[in-house]
């Protein structure tokens, strides 16, 4: 059934596009476009429930900092009943803040900086052994592993556990954009064996604590807010959390950026010949080829937003990918540029109290793992005749084929 | 001319701009959010470039350069 047959819409025109569907790739960059364009607002009847898209990035970034109307109690515009719990993300201010102070310190640049040379490392290996391969998936063979080897190394926990990790983050994303219930179900399947690891390993740190400025294990067992101790439930869902929010990212950015790679060789010889341009590279990247298209946030109450009448418990679509490609914040917002004067304004990190509390340290493994790439493997192509196809909910090329001589 | 450079810390959310582009004139807490290395801002024209760069890099609006010392305020 059709939601905007129940739902009030007020002045906004009603559009029905399915974002959680899979489609070619690049696809649904062209579709949101055209939705930004039609209205500042449009009500989206694709789901169950129906959700308020607002997609320009004057409006985007003020609704983002709206925090006493728009909650995070959830934080899928897909759905308003998401079980799937996330730390911090599902907080609000205060509470949010408090537990982000725990967390930040590290999340700080100086703190990234620490990772660093592992990062080289791992780069380094995984490139050396991928080399003579001549022909690989770049999502299944490279950039899943490596952001999930740093991830353990974040928490203080054993590498070679990267491999057992990998079906359960995938299981998990198949039920945050579920269409049907048997990927619900394998969401929930996945949750229970990571939480399962998460539990054993924070046990384990318990009998052994380490210095709870550098391990951030130990850190969340000794933190407390308020006067109380953080229980283990809830250490669980922040490195549940952590997990989910760094690894299909950190992929996702890759898969995007090596395609783009691939395809200008022009280009990628630039960078090449200056590595110093990586960091450039990067944020237009995040900018052009926004992942995480929405932050969803929950109206608390009946209210208007931008024309629409909201009911308390209906969702609102902040566009990050169509903010990002806003013509009226960013000239020519399809064109890849990486000397543009705003760089970094772009929402690809979200903003506000809840921007992404990893993005420097997606920016250090991201430059590392281009720059490490480009230094052995200079030269490569797209495998002819690849048929590219892009998720839908948070996009990702499904897979990117390369190959090289 | 005099300008000051004005941080707004409670729009601050830590995105690290700032003192990447303006390393001189701010710094970063153990969180990753500004501080200031100097009290008060006060800009001499050879900071001033400096200074716009590091509001033109804030994403959240959070540094700005204040032109009007009529109005002047202590930073906090």
């Amino acid at each position: 059934m059709r939601s905007a047959e129940q739902h009030e819409v007020g002045t906004c025109p009603v559009a029905h596009t399915d974002y959680r569907l899979d489609r070619p790739a690049f696809e649904t960059y062209a579709l949101l476009n055209a939705e930004r364009e039609l209205a500042p607002a449009v009500w989206n009847d694709s789901t169950e429930h129906g959700f308020l898209m607002v997609s320009r990035y004057d409006d985007v970034t003020r609704l983002l900092r709206e925090h006493d109307t728009l909650v995070n109690d959830c934080v899928n515009a897909f759905d308003p009943n998401m079980t799937i719990p996330l730390l911090p993300n599902s907080l609000n201010p205060p509470a949010h803040n408090k537990l982000r102070r725990v967390l930040n310190p590290f999340f700080s640049p100086a703190a990234v900086k620490r990772l660093e040379s592992l990062a080289h490392e791992r780069a380094e290996s995984l490139v050396a052994e991928l080399a003579p391969r001549k022909q690989i998936d770049l999502g299944a063979d490279f950039a899943m592993i490596y952001p999930t080897e740093l991830f353990l190394a974040l928490l203080g926990l054993p590498v070679e556990d990267g491999q057992m990790f990998l079906p359960w983050v995938e299981g998990i994303f198949g039920g945050f954009f579920a269409s049907t219930p048997e990927e619900l179900a394998a969401a929930e399947s996945a949750v229970q064996n990571i939480m399962g690891y998460f539990s054993d390993a924070v046990a384990e740190r318990e009998k052994n604590l380490l210095d709870p400025e550098t391990d951030l294990v130990s850190r969340l067992l000794e933190a407390t807010i308020d006067g109380e101790h953080l229980t283990k439930d809830e250490i669980n869902t922040i490195c549940l959390t952590l997990m989910t929010a760094g690894l299909d990212t950190t992929r996702s950015s890759l898969g995007y950026m090596f395609h783009h790679l691939a395809s200008r060789p022009d280009e990628r010889k630039r960078l090449v010949a200056d590595p110093e341009l990586w960091p450039k590279f990067i944020e237009e990247s995040v900018r052009l080829y926004s992942l995480i298209i929405m932050d969803g946030r929950q109206v608390t109450a009946d209210v208007d937003v931008m024309g629409c009448p909201m009911k308390k418990g209906d969702m609102v679509w902040l566009g990050l990918a169509q903010a990002n490609r806003d013509p009226r914040k960013f000239p020519d917002p399809d064109a890849f540029d990486m000397e543009r004067d705003n760089l970094n304004h772009h929402l690809g990190f979200g903003a506000g109290v809840h921007r992404c509390i990893g993005m420097h340290l997606a920016r250090a493994e991201l430059v590392i793992a281009l720059e490490t790439w480009h230094r052995m493997i200079p030269d490569y192509r797209l495998a002819e005749g690849a048929e590219l196809t892009e998720r839908g909910g948070q996009l990702r090329l499904q897979s990117l084929p390369l190959e090289w001589d | 001319m005099s300008a000051r450079l004005v941080v707004d810390f409670n729009r601050c959310t830590g995105h690290g701009r700032c003192y990447t582009v303006s390393p001189d004139l701010l710094d970063e807490d153990e969180e990753g959010f500004v501080t200031v290395r100097h009290q008060p801002l006060a800009l001499s024209d050879d900071r001033l470039a400096e200074a716009e760069d590091a509001a033109a890099a804030c994403p959240e609006g959070a540094v700005r350069i204040d032109r009007n010392l009529l109005n002047h305020v202590e930073a906090p």
